[in-house]
């Protein structure tokens, strides 16, 4: 009986095993068809005609990472300093749960909602916007990851002890002045970290972007453009009948394997991030 | 405040005890109140957008039809029950191959694999000492191996699991496309979906499973084991039971996790077209396409038509309502069952 409870947790390794040997595995057969320079100086992706630059892709889901971060970030810290410093007690009870109602949310109603509201909304501010754009669609990624910011730094507000506050109350500081130079500074590591990690979740992010940035590959740092990202390509090939074994096959699992280094990179760096300036209080 | 004189000295000047009260009144105080407090209005102002903009869109196709009709490509017709029926089925595989895996890894990352080995180690080596041979001897070779290497594996598997649950999932969607449909020939089926969707929430259900575990004071399992319970007896029949709540809990929001995903489906069974219903019966499932409420709200979305659009505004209500059931369900579970200890 032991052995089989050993075995269950074995096989959370033979998952990533999995998706590092599919990924690789099918990806070098990619390879040897690309050239690794051409896949990663390329600036057009364009498929049909054999052309595999993954510049466009990647750009892509770095401006619409970007994008979601100048909303994420502001709005994240903004309510994670109200939440932990401002609210009282009973407010913040009810808050809390009703933003993490976003990150819970489908990215799929994201995605309508960026179609279907936020894109016309821009439209009225914005005349001559496309339907496709990656405004739209950084500003709901951004909703999706705003709840990952204010929770975690939040958390990371309250860890700091009250002692620590109420000194600098007492040497006269107003609570603005304790939130900004006392507890924000005292969380940082934690802040910092759920911002990195709310980059991961904005890049790997799907469903939003395919519907609301359009599937063509397009090498713009303009927002106003439709793009389409790593993630929309891996989309668009699979609701179309890419036969197993076609380059086009092999294509999402080279551009799918990027998308898993740079998450995991992403990742890495927020773990260190956290065990590195991390103060513990008592 | 109260200001304390020394002799000799002249009283302080007047504008060195000013009330602290007036710093708070500051306008850069207000302002500063009023920035972070609107931040977090706004951000609640777009959760209010977002489900308000989709009910008005959707409700008036919401009838008790859509939910019997199956797919059309008349959206007047068009109805939701093939993708109810979908994701019925797919949420039954998933629990059925995610929940026992999860919780036994959970179970023996909790509870086993960090129990001192030295009690064991020694009865391995007496058995050893008897002069076994054959077999049984490299078995117990085995054993103690895995004794010495067991915490750097158990490291392994803490830093696995929780990279797994940041992986996204579209990558899932690779995996599950690559093994299930590729390798072991399941064709594009809901249940090549429902395993994608299992592999997808196992890291999930193990974190929360042993975070459920973890509430479970020692003091419980040391109690049984002092009257003579074997550790397992004990985790079997008093950790477990009281940890079951948690892990129900978990589990349900893990579930309402996998309701909503869309991407790894497509990627495992792309998009369908047919108007197709699929029996309810997981064992059914190796046959029958692969429908699900996000991927017909995903179709539906993808049609350049109004009427579709609002169509798919109220297969959104239906995923929503689902959802918010599974999310009371949890809460009541949490507050009815769980005790405080």
């Amino acid at each position: 009986m032991l052995l089989a409870l050993a075995a269950a947790a074995i096989i959370s390794i033979l998952v990533t095993v999995g998706i590092v040997v599919v990924l690789v595995s099918e990806g070098a057969t990619f390879f040897t068809e690309v050239p690794l320079t051409e896949f990663f100086t390329g600036t057009e992706w364009f498929p049909v005609e054999g052309k595999y630059g993954v510049l466009p892709l990647l750009n892509a889901s770095i401006v619409i990472a970007l994008i979601a971060a100048l909303v994420a970030v502001p709005l994240g810290l903004g309510s994670a300093i109200y939440l932990s410093e401002y609210a009282p007690e009973r407010l913040r009870r009810v808050v809390k749960p009703v933003l993490e109602i976003l990150a819970g949310m489908p990215t799929i109603v994201l995605g309508f909602f960026a179609l279907d509201a936020v894109t016309p909304a821009l439209q009225n501010i914005l005349p001559g916007l496309g339907l496709y754009n990656a405004l739209a669609a950084g500003i709901v990624v951004g909703l999706l990851i705003t709840p990952l910011i204010s929770s975690l730094s939040e958390d990371s507000m309250r860890a700091v002890p009250n002692a620590m506050r109420e000194g600098a109350f007492g040497l006269g500081a107003t609570r603005r002045v304790v939130s900004l130079r006392v507890v924000v500074p005292a969380a940082l590591s934690g802040i910092v970290a759920s911002i990195v990690l709310a980059l991961s979740r904005a890049i790997g992010e799907t469903m939003a972007v395919t519907l609301a940035a359009g599937t063509v590959p397009n090498l713009s740092w303009n927002p106003l453009e439709g793009m389409q990202t790593i993630t929309a390509y891996i989309v668009q090939v699979s609701k179309g009948e890419a036969t197993r074994g076609s380059l086009q096959y092999e294509s999402i699992f080279a551009v799918g394997l990027l998308l898993f280094v740079v998450t995991l990179a992403i990742n890495i760096v927020a773990v260190r991030i956290v065990r590195k300036y991390r103060t513990v209080y008592q | 405040m109260t200001t304390i004189e020394t002799p000799g000295t002249p009283p302080p000047p007047a504008t060195a005890t000013r009330p602290l009260a007036r710093k708070r009144s500051r306008p850069s105080e207000q302002l500063f109140k009023w920035l972070v407090m609107g931040l977090t209005a706004i951000t609640i102002a777009m959760l209010i957008w977002l489900i308000s903009s989709v009910v008005i869109k959707g409700a008036g196709s919401l009838s008790w039809a859509f939910l019997t009709d199956k797919p059309s490509a008349n959206p007047e017709k068009a109805g939701f029950n093939s993708a109810l029926r979908g994701s019925v089925v797919l949420m039954l595989i998933t629990i059925v191959f995610a929940w026992p895996i999860g919780v036994a890894a959970a179970l023996y990352l909790e509870k086993f694999a960090t129990q001192s080995a030295e009690t064991t180690e020694r009865k391995v080596r007496e058995r050893l000492g008897t002069g076994t041979g054959g077999a049984l001897a490299a078995w117990l070779r085995v054993r103690l191996w895995w004794l010495r290497v067991r915490p750097r594996v158990v490291r392994l598997v803490d830093v696995n699991i929780s990279n797994l649950a940041a992986v996204p999932s579209i990558i899932y969607g690779l995996l599950g496309l690559a093994i299930f449909v590729g390798i072991m020939g399941i064709s594009k089926s809901l249940l090549a979906g429902g395993l994608t969707l299992a592999v997808l929430i196992l890291p999930i259900i193990i974190i929360a499973a042993r975070e459920a575990l973890r509430a479970v004071p020692i003091s419980i399992e040391q109690g049984a084991m002092a009257l003579g319970a074997t550790r397992w007896q004990a985790v079997r029949s008093q950790v477990f039971p009281a940890a079951l709540p948690g892990i129900l809990t978990g589990t349900i929001l893990a579930m309402s996790r996998a309701i909503g995903e869309t991407a790894p489906l497509i990627v495992v069974g792309g998009i369908v077209f047919g108007t197709a219903v699929p029996s309810l019966n997981p064992l059914d499932a190796g046959n029958e396409a692969l429908f699900a409420m996000p991927l017909q709200i995903y179709f539906w979305t993808d049609q350049p038509q109004a009427s579709f659009q609002a169509i798919a505004a109220a297969g959104i209500i239906v995923l929503l309502a689902t959802l918010l059931v599974m999310n009371l369900v949890a809460i009541i579970l949490r507050n009815r069952y769980s005790k405080r200890w």
